[in-house]
């Protein structure tokens, strides 16, 4: 019997994360790279592929037109169902300071968050559609 | 030793000896006789002992397989680079075949040519910060008109000098590093304190280049023992690296997170991460080799030393860390950093 350990196969993330951006999108890449960091934990490359994917869809938000001026205001489905939306305490947060006049930069300020994690949850709300952003 | 190899040995001009655990010489060629005659017993009998916890040079050969040990010791005022060439069996105690290879003259050669560049590049920097102070003056009179095409004129001129600044100081940390002066004097760092400060240094060119700069940092991320003014340099040199790949309207992220798992000691893992083209598969492995720049090419013009990542990477490697890189063509690119913690006292 060989005495030779089996090294650890470590998928190749670059293709897969490309090949998922381009089938499924930004947001169902991320969640399964969330689910590929709890598998891997001591894999650091994933959580710079997380990164790249959570970079890509801040981007995406602050490419409004209008850019940081853009103003977030309360969807309509939020506003008569918002207890379909399973908000977590960050999330909760930052959706009571939107009242369709701060713009995205104001509550950059006025979040306790940092500005990166700010606009993630801003992305997301929009994503989940508690949120529009009108051009 | 069969009676063939003792003349053998005793011909070639590299001086060769085969030393025990305790330092004891078993075998001597003549030009390590010729060359250190009988005084090689007490400096090998020093090498063999530790010195205030710290092992002796002579231990590590022991310690090391034979798949060769390298190690430059001064002896008597002179740099010998000693090679394992094997161990050695038959005797009472374990032994080792060491050769001995004089490199002072080269380590003399690589320290004055380290001294000149370190001299030049302080030379360097003093009229260019001049010149930098100057044209941010003149650019910051809000009460000035300047016509529009000397006013980007001077910002084509202001932004040139920021990149041979950069190019000057990768200059001067190299040189560092390859004398051997690159050294960690260990502080309390606030992580978080050393992302704030990194980002505000760029945010004014970020921003001139119509790019996004934003920081992402938890707030349980500890203090940890390390270099604040390294671990800076170390993240300015990734953002500027990033700015050279991200196009306008782009977006470059700086992020700290605590990671703790089972199998790792606790670690903070950051990443300076942005949406510029993202590296070839096949450069991947050579980006924090010395010289080596991608092939594609930077957006903001001109090319750099190829130093950057290297010194990165022995600002970090410096920390007990490790660095490695993610990157999705067409999509962007992620440096994750990965430093150990050593919880300030």
């Amino acid at each position: 019997m060989s005495s030779v350990a089996n090294p650890i196969v470590r998928p190749q993330w670059a293709l897969l994360v490309g090949d998922s951006l381009k089938q499924y999108g930004p947001w169902h890449t991320h969640a399964k790279l969330i689910e590929a960091r709890n598998a891997y934990p001591d894999d650091l490359a994933i959580r710079g592929y997380l990164e790249i994917i959570r970079n890509m869809i801040v981007r995406e938000l602050l490419s409004h037109p209008k850019g940081l001026q853009a103003v977030p205001k309360l969807s309509a489905e939020f506003l008569t169902n918002f207890d379909r939306f399973n908000l977590n305490a960050q999330e909760g947060y930052l959706i009571s300071l939107i009242d369709g006049r701060m713009d995205l930069q104001k509550l950059q300020i006025l979040s306790p968050f940092d500005p990166f994690n700010t606009m993630f949850i801003i992305a997301k709300l929009v994503n989940e559609r508690a949120i529009t952003i009108p051009q | 030793m069969t009676t063939y190899a003792i003349p053998l040995l005793d011909r070639l001009p590299t001086p060769i000896a085969v030393v025990s655990e305790s330092g004891a010489i078993e075998y001597r060629n003549k030009v390590f006789e010729e060359i250190f005659g009988s005084d090689a017993k007490s400096w090998l009998k020093d090498g063999a002992r530790a010195v205030a916890g710290e092992r002796g040079w002579l231990q590590g050969f022991f310690l090391a397989g034979d798949d060769g040990h390298t190690n430059d010791v001064e002896i008597e005022g002179r740099v010998y680079r000693i090679d394992k060439i094997m161990s050695i069996e038959g005797y009472d105690t374990p032994a080792v075949a060491l050769s001995f290879d004089d490199v002072t003259r080269q380590r003399e050669a690589e320290q004055a040519k380290s001294d000149f560049t370190s001299m030049i590049v302080h030379d360097l920097r003093g009229p260019l910060s001049g010149i930098q102070g100057t044209l941010e003056f003149v650019l910051s009179q809000e009460g000035t008109k300047l016509d529009s095409l000397y006013s980007d004129l001077l910002t084509e001129a202001q932004r040139e000098s920021e990149r041979m600044m950069n190019l000057i100081n990768e200059l001067l940390d190299f040189s560092k590093i390859e004398s051997g002066n690159f050294v960690v004097e260990p502080e309390p760092v606030r992580v978080a304190g050393v992302l704030k400060r990194a980002v505000r240094s760029l945010q004014s060119v970020a921003a001139r280049d119509e790019i996004f700069l934003l920081s992402a940092h938890g707030r349980d991320i500890p203090q940890i023992i390390g270099s604040v003014e390294k671990l800076t340099q170390a993240i300015i040199n990734l953002i500027s690296n990033s700015l050279k790949f991200t196009p306008k309207k782009g977006l470059i992220s700086v992020a700290a997170q605590i990671v703790r798992t089972d199998n790792m000691p606790e670690t903070i893992v950051i990443t300076v991460t942005d949406s510029g083209m993202g590296i070839k598969a096949e450069d991947v492995e050579q980006i924090w080799s010395k010289y080596k720049q991608t092939k594609n090419k930077s957006l903001r013009g001109g090319g750099g030393t190829g130093l950057g990542l290297y010194i990165v990477k022995q600002i970090v490697e410096a920390h007990g860390g490790e660095v490695t890189v993610a990157s999705v063509e067409g999509v962007g690119t992620s440096m994750v950093l990965k430093l150990p913690v050593k919880r300030a006292a």
